[in-house]
C-alpha cells in the first residue's frame, strides 16, 4: 500500500467514524483476549480430562497406526474442501453493505479498501488454529499421552493449519465471484491480487445473505437461514414428479429433490456410511471410549438430516393455504420414507462389508438399522420445532438459551444414541441396550410427532 | 371464450358437491386492535359474493375466518350448518384458498407440484388427459411447465398459484385479490375460468378491488367497513 492509499484510507476511516472513538483495535483484540481465556480456562481441562478417559491400549491399536494417521489426513483433506466450497457462499472478506456501496465500489483499489477486513479474517484463522493446537497438544502433554513440549508443535502446526485455512477460504470466494475472469481481461492474476479480483456483485450478495443469516438465526428462523445459505435448485429441470398414490408421490417428490441437489445426496451417503461404520465398530469393544460412538452419532444425524429436506419444506408450509389431499401428519410421515430406506440401505451395505471382512459382530448391522429409528425422531423434532419461545429472547436468557433451544433434538440423539451404544459395548449381550434404545427411541419421535401436531393446529 | 387458445378445462372428478357457506356476525378483535367488525356472508352453490373494501377494512381476515384458518371473536361461520374448521377434513374437502402466496418446494418444478397435489388427492390413477398439464395450458402458462418457482416474475407466479387453487377439488374458492398482479388479458382469462366454474356449481367468494372483474362474477357484493 502506497504512502498516499493509506492517507486515503485514513480520511475515509476518519469520515465513517466521525466523531465517535476508534475502537477498532480494542474490538479486535477482546475476541482474541475472550479465546484465550476460554482455551486456558476450559479447554485445556476438557482436553487432558478427554485424553486421560481414553484407553492406552485402544489407542495404540486404533489412532497411533498408518490406518489410523490415513483417516487423519483424509478428514484434514475433507475440512480443508469444505472450507473452500464454504468461501464460495460466505468468504473471508464480507464488509458491511454501506461500505461496500460507497467505499469498495469507488475507484480505490480493491487491495486497498478490502486489505483490513482479508487481514481480520487471516489473523482469526491463525490465532484460532494457534490455539486449536495448543489445546490439543497442551492435554496431550499433562495427560502422559506425549512428551511434554507437544503443545509447541501443536501451536505451531495448528497455526500453520489456520494460514491454510483462510488461504482456501478466500480462494473459494474469488472463486465464487459472478464476473468471473475471462481469458482477455487486464486485471492481475495470482494469489497476491486476490482481492482485485473480488467483483462487486459478489460482495454485495454475500454481505446480505450475511446480514440475512445472521438476523434469522438471532430470531430463531431456521428456513430463512437455510434458504439463504443454499442455492436455487436447477439441475434436472427435465426430470418429471410420476404421478402415483398419494403416500408413493411424497416418496417420490423427495427422491426427485434429491436428484436435483444431488450433493445432499452424495453428502449424507458419505456421513450416514462413516457414521453407521463407526457406530457399528464402537460395540465391538468394551474399552472403546465413550466419545467414539459421541462422534459417530453426531455423524450419522448430519449424514440423515441431508436427506430430510422434503421434511423441512414440508415443516417450512405450516400456516400456508393447504393444497395437499393428505392429512399434515401423514404428510410428514410419508417424508421419512425416503431418508429411513436410504438409512437402512447404506447402513446394510456398510454392515455387511464389515461382517464379511470381519471388523463388526451381525449384532452392530442391527444396531445400525434400529438407529435409524432415532434419527428419524430426532429430525422430525428438528424440522417441526417452530419459532424459538419467548424466554429465549428475554434479557436473563441470553444465547446459551438460544443454542440449547437449536440443539435439542441433537442433544437428544447424542445422549440416547451414545448413553445405549456404550452400554452395548460393554455388557454381555447388546440386546437389554438394544430394547431401551427403542424405547427411548419411540419417546423421541413421540416428541417429534407431538412437535408436528402442534405446528398443524397452529396452521 | 378469451384468450383461451383452444384450452379445455381440466376434466372434473366429480361434479362439486352443492354446500352453503355462512357468516353470522362475525367479528375479529385482538386485544383492542378492531380488524373487522360484525359482517354476514351468504354463499350458495353456483354463486359469486364479492368482498369490497378500502385497505385495512378486514376483507383478508374475513376470508381467513371463511376459510376456517382464523376463528372469530364473535359470531360463527358455518358450512352446511357445521362450524368451519380447516382442519376438519370436510371443510378440507370442500374449501380451497389462495390467502396470500402457497407454499412452494424449491426443488420442484410447475408441473412437478401440480402432479404432487393432484395425486395427494387420489387422482393419479385415472385415465385420460394429463390434468395438470391442462390447467397449467388454461392459464397460458404451460411453456412454463419446467421452471421452479424462484425463476417465475410475480404475475406468472400468481398465475401459478391460482392454478395450484384452481386444480384441487373443491366446491368452494375463497381467493384474496386474484387479479393482483395480472395484465388486463389475463385478468380477462381469469374471469372466464372463474365465470366457468361458478356455471359448473362451485361458490366463490372473492376479496376484489377490479371494478370490470366485480361486475362480471358477482351474484352479490359485501362492502366491509373499515373498524
Amino acid at each position: 500500500m502506497t504512502r498516499a492509499e493509506k492517507q486515503q484510507l485514513h480520511a475515509v476511516r476518519a469520515a465513517i467514524l466521525g466523531n465517535r472513538p476508534d475502537t477498532s483495535l480494542s474490538d479486535t483484540l477482546y475476541p482474541v483476549y475472550v479465546a484465550v481465556i476460554a482455551a486456558g480456562a476450559y479447554g485445556i481441562p476438557a482436553s487432558q480430562q478427554l485424553f486421560r478417559s481414553l484407553n492406552e491400549q485402544w489407542l495404540a491399536t486404533h489412532v497411533w497406526t498408518t490406518s489410523g494417521a490415513i483417516v487423519a489426513t483424509m478428514v484434514t483433506a475433507l475440512l480443508l474442501t469444505l472450507v473452500r466450497l464454504m468461501g464460495r457462499v460466505h468468504g473471508p472478506v464480507v464488509p458491511p453493505l454501506p461500505y461496500l456501496d460507497q467505499v469498495v465500489a469507488s475507484p480505490m483499489p480493491r487491495r486497498v479498501t478490502l486489505g483490513r477486513h482479508w487481514r481480520l479474517s487471516l489473523g482469526g484463522s491463525i490465532v484460532g488454529g494457534l490455539l486449536i493446537g495448543l489445546v490439543g497438544g497442551a492435554g496431550l502433554a499433562i495427560a502422559g499421552v506425549t512428551s511434554s513440549v507437544m503443545p509447541l508443535p501443536g501451536a505451531a502446526g495448528g497455526a500453520l493449519l489456520g494460514l491454510v485455512v483462510a488461504e482456501l477460504w478466500l480462494r473459494g470466494q474469488v472463486k465464487s465471484t459472478p464476473l468471473g475472469l475471462r481469458a482477455d481481461s487486464a486485471l492481475p492474476r495470482g494469489r497476491r491480487n486476490a482481492l482485485a479480483l473480488l467483483d462487486i456483485t459478489g460482495l454485495r450478495r454475500q454481505a446480505a445473505s450475511n446480514a440475512t443469516i445472521g438476523g434469522a438465526v438471532l430470531a430463531g428462523d431456521l428456513r430463512t437461514a437455510r434458504l439463504d445459505a443454499v442455492r436455487p435448485t436447477t439441475h434436472a429441470r427435465a426430470a418429471r414428479l410420476k404421478a402415483s398414490g398419494p403416500l408413493t408421490v411424497i416418496a417420490r417428490r423427495d427422491l426427485l429433490g434429491l436428484r436435483r441437489a444431488p450433493w445432499s445426496g452424495i453428502y449424507g451417503l458419505g456421513f450416514a456410511a462413516a457414521g453407521s461404520a463407526a457406530l457399528m465398530a464402537s460395540l465391538q469393544s468394551p474399552r472403546t471410549p465413550t466419545v467414539a460412538p459421541l462422534a459417530a452419532i453426531i455423524v450419522c444425524y448430519l449424514g440423515f438430516g441431508a436427506w430430510c429436506e422434503g421434511l423441512r419444506l414440508h415443516a417450512d408450509n405450516s400456516g400456508t393455504s393447504r393444497l395437499l389431499g393428505l392429512a399434515y401428519r401423514d404428510t410428514a410421515l410419508a417424508h421419512l420414507i425416503v431418508p429411513m430406506s436410504a438409512w437402512v440401505l447404506s447402513s446394510v451395505i456398510v454392515g455387511a462389508a464389515l461382517i464379511r471382512t470381519g471388523q463388526v459382530r451381525p449384532s452392530a448391522l442391527v444396531w445400525a438399522v434400529g438407529t435409524g429409528a432415532l434419527l428419524a425422531g430426532a429430525h422430525l423434532m428438528a424440522s417441526f420445532r417452530g419459532q424459538p419461545p419467548i424466554g429465549v429472547f428475554g434479557p436473563r436468557a441470553g444465547p446459551p438459551a438460544m443454542i440449547f433451544w437449536y440443539a435439542k433434538p441433537l442433544l437428544a440423539t447424542i445422549v440416547v444414541g451414545t448413553a445405549t451404544t456404550a452400554w452395548a459395548a460393554r455388557a454381555v449381550t447388546p440386546w437389554n441396550a438394544f430394547f431401551w434404545m427403542l424405547i427411548l427411541a419411540t419417546c423421541v419421535g413421540a416428541w417429534g410427532l407431538s412437535l408436528v401436531g402442534k405446528r398443524d393446529r397452529r396452521s | 371464450m378469451l384468450g383461451h387458445r383452444g384450452a379445455t378445462a381440466p376434466p372434473t372428478v366429480r361434479a362439486p358437491a352443492r354446500h352453503v357457506l355462512k357468516a353470522n356476525g362475525v367479528s375479529k378483535k385482538i386485544d383492542e386492535a378492531v380488524l373487522l367488525l360484525p359482517t354476514d356472508v351468504k354463499l350458495a352453490a353456483a354463486q359469486c359474493v364479492v368482498l369490497r373494501g378500502p385497505n385495512g377494512s378486514g376483507k383478508t381476515t374475513l376470508l381467513r375466518i371463511l376459510a376456517g384458518t382464523m376463528p372469530p371473536s364473535k359470531g360463527e361461520v358455518t358450512l352446511d350448518g357445521l362450524p368451519v374448521d380447516e382442519r376438519e377434513d370436510i371443510t378440507r374437502t370442500a374449501i380451497a384458498a389462495l390467502i396470500g402466496a402457497p407454499a412452494t418446494y424449491r426443488d420442484l418444478t410447475l408441473v412437478d407440484h401440480l402432479v404432487l397435489i393432484d395425486s395427494t388427492w387420489g387422482h393419479a390413477r385415472q385415465k385420460g388427459a394429463s390434468r395438470p398439464e391442462q390447467i397449467l395450458e388454461l392459464l397460458q402458462i404451460d411453456h412454463l411447465a419446467e421452471r421452479f418457482p424462484h425463476e417465475l416474475s410475480s404475475g406468472q407466479q400468481q398465475l401459478f398459484h391460482l392454478a395450484m387453487v384452481l386444480l384441487r377439488p373443491a366446491s368452494i374458492l375463497i381467493l384474496d385479490e386474484p387479479e393482483q398482479r395480472l395484465d388486463t388479458d389475463k385478468r380477462d382469462l381469469l374471469v372466464q375460468i372463474l365465470s366457468d366454474r361458478k356455471t359448473d356449481g362451485a361458490g366463490l367468494v372473492i376479496a376484489c378491488h377490479d371494478p370490470t372483474m366485480t361486475e362480471a362474477l358477482a351474484d352479490y357484493i359485501v362492502d366491509i367497513r373499515p373498524a
